[in-house]
């Protein structure tokens, strides 16, 4: 069934043992790359997810679900809000010296 | 400072286990996140952006080294090799998984500390003056109270779900560095004219949404009615505080519709009934929670004077570093240190682990192992002779902890801001950031004088913009951040809430209007003796908001 | 299903009905109360937060049982609506929590001194009836419960541990 085009739709959330943010994979599990989330692009879509991230949430494996707006991008999907992106991208400052030294910083 | 006894090694130690149980129901799925969510915020857990926040108190501000050094191994063992101090003399870890967490309470609870009621809708951690015990300006240590209050509210069955949270601060001198009234309560310890200690009281101060300073509800309060009248207001708070909206809750709202001599008048009336009961304070009691805060044996080390002369001719940037963050103590041959967190274009509040360790080393060879933290993001060595000066101020600049700004422009108090801040609506530390780096040359910052910036990245006001001389607060407009500015704020003995000056700036213009702000203050001062402060409140908003906003009267 | 429970246990054929219920002894609002105690049947009383509980001085002797309401568990109003009763009026009547009654809260009910409590959480209701209280025996305040006084300071006090 065809269903009317939103504007591309993911769905979010922070894992329940170490809170770190997470987003629902195309596999149905949950990833830490927003560049990995299903993208949900009509209401049917949007509303397989929204049941999902209850699910996940009924069973006590996430907390904080939310469906967020992103633009896709050719670098990958990109969240409107700057909330969003600071959430998938890390905070925006050198915040840890020893720790970033032996990670990659998104830009 | 205070030592666990056997009861209070006890507690803490029942009460991690009581976490981990709530933990524990929690990952098992026997309580829903509703139900948890007030539990966790009474132990100072937090769901941020990233990952959840662990925010560990520092009661009154005081750390020895042992526990400055577990609050480094924390720090490396269970999150990212750092943490943050608050505006309220607290620590946050912001990674910590939340199945560590009992175990971090536990390495918190062996050096006898703890994250009790660092959140929630209680009795938050009590801060008090950072100079405490050292400042030559006292009556008293304000300490030994801020103790008795915080054992008396820890998991205080009356009042451990009330409308809003509750912030305490006690001070013992005229010069306010405690911020007082700006809490719930603001108590400062003075002496009657029979030479007798006791509190004047002050209520229903606080930031967020609505800024009002404090009211004074009682000049003096005799020390061992301390707990029976504080016990009176959070009563009178409890049952009638207004719990119908959130940002009407604070006691402020409560004081300010009631109106303050009705209340005075209710709480006087409560405290009438409890004044002689089970919490009048005996005077052994007092004393013996006094004994614990006795200040360290200081020796003369009269030799400090000369060398300290000789070393400040010697080498300009130990005399500024002296000139600006080393104040005086109670012992002339001794001073307070302040190790400003706060490095030119650095994270206002953040240290590394090592720092941390390193912070502890010094505290142990130069300060008696004393160590304070400030509510303005610094920390303070308490107690370190002038002779000893100059070798100290050598180990922090290695350390990179030697920035001679404490006061000045540079030294800006910033919330985490939307980097990590599950409530924020535009980034803080950022900005700080960039306002450090225009302002950074020495010789600049030393011209422009005092003046405090505060930053925060929502209303809640974490980052006490409403009371700095300049502040800054985030808002989010039409989904990008925009900075509302306010002036003439002030949280000392003078305290005054900061004027709007008008229209916000984006990212990439408010430190330009930051700059403009400080042209302003430096064309119109009478002289380099004129604070920026004391300029303001001679010359009014006018000339700010004329040069801020001069292009567009102009296209008007 | 929702249980009363006290420190002896779940209580069976608890008689006190919320009002509106029509089997039972009943609990009456504060204005009712007020009315009904002129005639001279045994009764109690369910408060709301905002009531002011020093209304009921006068007819304390003949109220059989004080309900009082936590609204959400956020509501702590009936914290201090108990300690003004126990400590303040004197009430040594049964006194109930009623309303949203969280696990972790009971051990602070109980030192504020409630006596029973209405629950209706499965799990909350499994852990009461093995007298599982994730409370913690050692205190740093006095408040209505009893207690042995000390060790150390005037303001602390340790549980009376019962069995
Ligand atoms: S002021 Fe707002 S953004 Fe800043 S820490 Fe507080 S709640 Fe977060």
């Amino acid at each position: 069934m065809k269903t009317a085009a939103t504007k591309t739709k993911v769905l979010t959330a922070n894992r329940l043992t170490d809170g770190i943010a997470v987003w629902l994979g195309a596999n149905g599990e949950w990833t830490t790359s927003l560049k990995e989330a299903f993208l949900a692009r009509h209401d049917d879509a949007v509303a397989a997810i929204e049941s999902a991230g209850q699910q996940a949430l009924d069973d006590n494996r996430v907390v904080d679900v939310n469906v967020i707006e992103v633009e896709e991008t050719e670098a990958g999907p990109r969240p409107f809000r700057l909330r969003e992106r600071i959430r998938s991208d890390g905070p925006t400052i050198d915040y840890a010296p020893a720790f970033t030294a032996g990670v990659s910083h998104a830009a | 400072m205070y030592r666990y006894d056997e009861f209070d090694h006890a507690f803490v130690a029942a009460r991690v286990n009581q976490f981990r149980d709530q933990v524990e129901r929690r990952l098992s799925g026997e309580i829903s996140e509703d139900a948890f969510k007030p539990l966790r915020l009474m132990n100072g857990v937090y769901l941020q952006l990233h990952a959840y926040m662990l925010r560990v108190a520092v009661p009154y501000g005081t750390l020895n080294s042992r526990q400055m050094r577990k609050l480094a191994h924390i720090a490396r063992t269970y999150d990212r090799g750092y943490g943050h101090f608050t505006t309220r003399q607290n620590i946050q870890y912001n990674w910590p998984k939340l199945s560590d967490m009992p175990e971090i309470l536990e390495e918190l609870a062996e050096v006898e500390m703890h994250a009790i009621q660092t959140s929630g809708n209680c009795i938050r951690n009590v801060t008090a003056d950072h100079f405490a015990g050292a400042a030559a300006d006292e009556v008293a240590d304000p300490r030994p109270y801020a103790e008795i209050l915080r054992q008396w509210s820890s998991v205080h069955p009356e009042f451990s779900f009330l409308p809003r949270k509750f912030k305490i601060a006690v001070t013992a001198a005229e010069r306010d560095r405690a911020a007082i009234q700006t809490h719930d309560i603001g108590l400062q310890l003075k002496k009657n004219d029979k030479g007798e200690l006791g509190f004047a009281v002050w209520i229903g101060g606080g930031q967020g949404r609505t800024p009002i300073l404090a009211k004074k509800v009682r000049d003096f309060l005799p020390e061992a009615d301390l707990l029976s009248y504080v016990t009176a207001i959070m009563r009178v708070y409890n049952l009638h505080g207004r719990r119908d909206n959130k940002y009407k809750a604070r006691i402020k709202i409560l004081v300010h519709e009631t109106g303050v001599e009705k209340l005075t008048t209710e709480i006087e009336a409560e405290w009438a009934h409890l004044k002689d009961g089970e919490l009048k304070l005996p005077e052994a009691d007092i004393a013996a929670i006094n004994a614990y805060f006795e200040p360290p044996k200081l020796g003369d080390r009269a030799e400090g004077w000369g060398e300290l002369a000789a070393w400040k001719r010697s080498d300009p940037g130990f005399a500024d570093w002296v000139g600006r963050n080393v104040a005086p103590h109670q012992h002339p041959d001794y001073g307070m240190v302040t190790i400003s967190l706060k490095p030119i274009g650095g994270i206002p509040g953040d240290a590394t682990a090592e720092q941390m360790d390193a912070v502890a080393r010094l505290a142990e060879d130069y300060s008696h192992d004393e160590i304070r933290v400030t509510h303005e993001q610094n920390l303070v060595l308490p107690h370190v002779a002038l002779a000893d000066l100059e070798p100290l101020y050598r180990a922090l600049l290695v350390e990179g902890l030697a920035t001679a700004n404490a006061g000045l422009i540079t030294d800006i108090i910033a919330c985490p801001g939307l980097d990590y801040c599950a409530l924020a609506n535009a980034r803080s530390i950022p900005v700080a950031q960039e306002i450090s780096n225009r302002f950074g040359d020495p010789a600049r910052q030393a011209e422009i004088g005092d003046l405090k910036i505060k930053i925060s990245g929502c209303i809640n006001a974490c980052g006490h913009h409403h009371v700095g001389h300049i502040g800054i607060l985030g808002v989010e407009k039409k989904g990008a951040e925009l900075y509302q500015i306010s002036l003439g704020g002030s949280a000392d003995e003078n305290a005054s809430i900061g004027q709007i000056t008008g229209r916000g700036f984006g990212p990439d213009q408010i430190t330009d209007a930051i700059e403009t702000i400080v042209d302003t203050y430096l064309t119109e001062r009478i002289s380099s003796e004129e604070t920026f402060i004391a300029c303001y409140r001679r010359i009014g908003a006018e000339p700010f908001k004329a040069a801020l906003y001069a292009s567009e009267a102009e296209a008007a | 299903m929702t249980v009363i429970w006290t420190q002896d246990g779940i209580v069976e054929n608890d008689p006190w009905a919320q009002p509106g219920s029509d089997s039972g002894s009943k609990l009456l609002p504060l204005a009712e109360a007020l009315e009904h105690a002129r005639d001279n049947a045994a009764f109690g009383v369910v408060l709301q937060p905002a009531d002011d509980v020093r209304a009921l001085a006068p007819i304390l002797d003949r109220v059989a049982i004080i309900a009082l309401t936590f609204p959400a568990f956020s509501d702590g109003r009936a914290f201090s609506q108990a300690m003004l009763l126990r400590e303040r009026l004197g009430y040594q009547g049964e006194m109930r929590a009623v309303g949203t009654v969280l696990l972790d809260q009971v051990p602070l009910m109980l030192r504020t001194g409630f006596d029973s409590f209405e629950v209706a959480h499965a799990p909350t209701i499994k852990r009461l009836a093995e007298k599982r209280l994730p409370g913690i025996d050692l205190h740093y305040q006095p408040a209505a419960d009893e207690t042995h006084a000390g060790p150390g300071y005037s303001w602390r006090r340790t549980a009376m541990l019962n069995g």
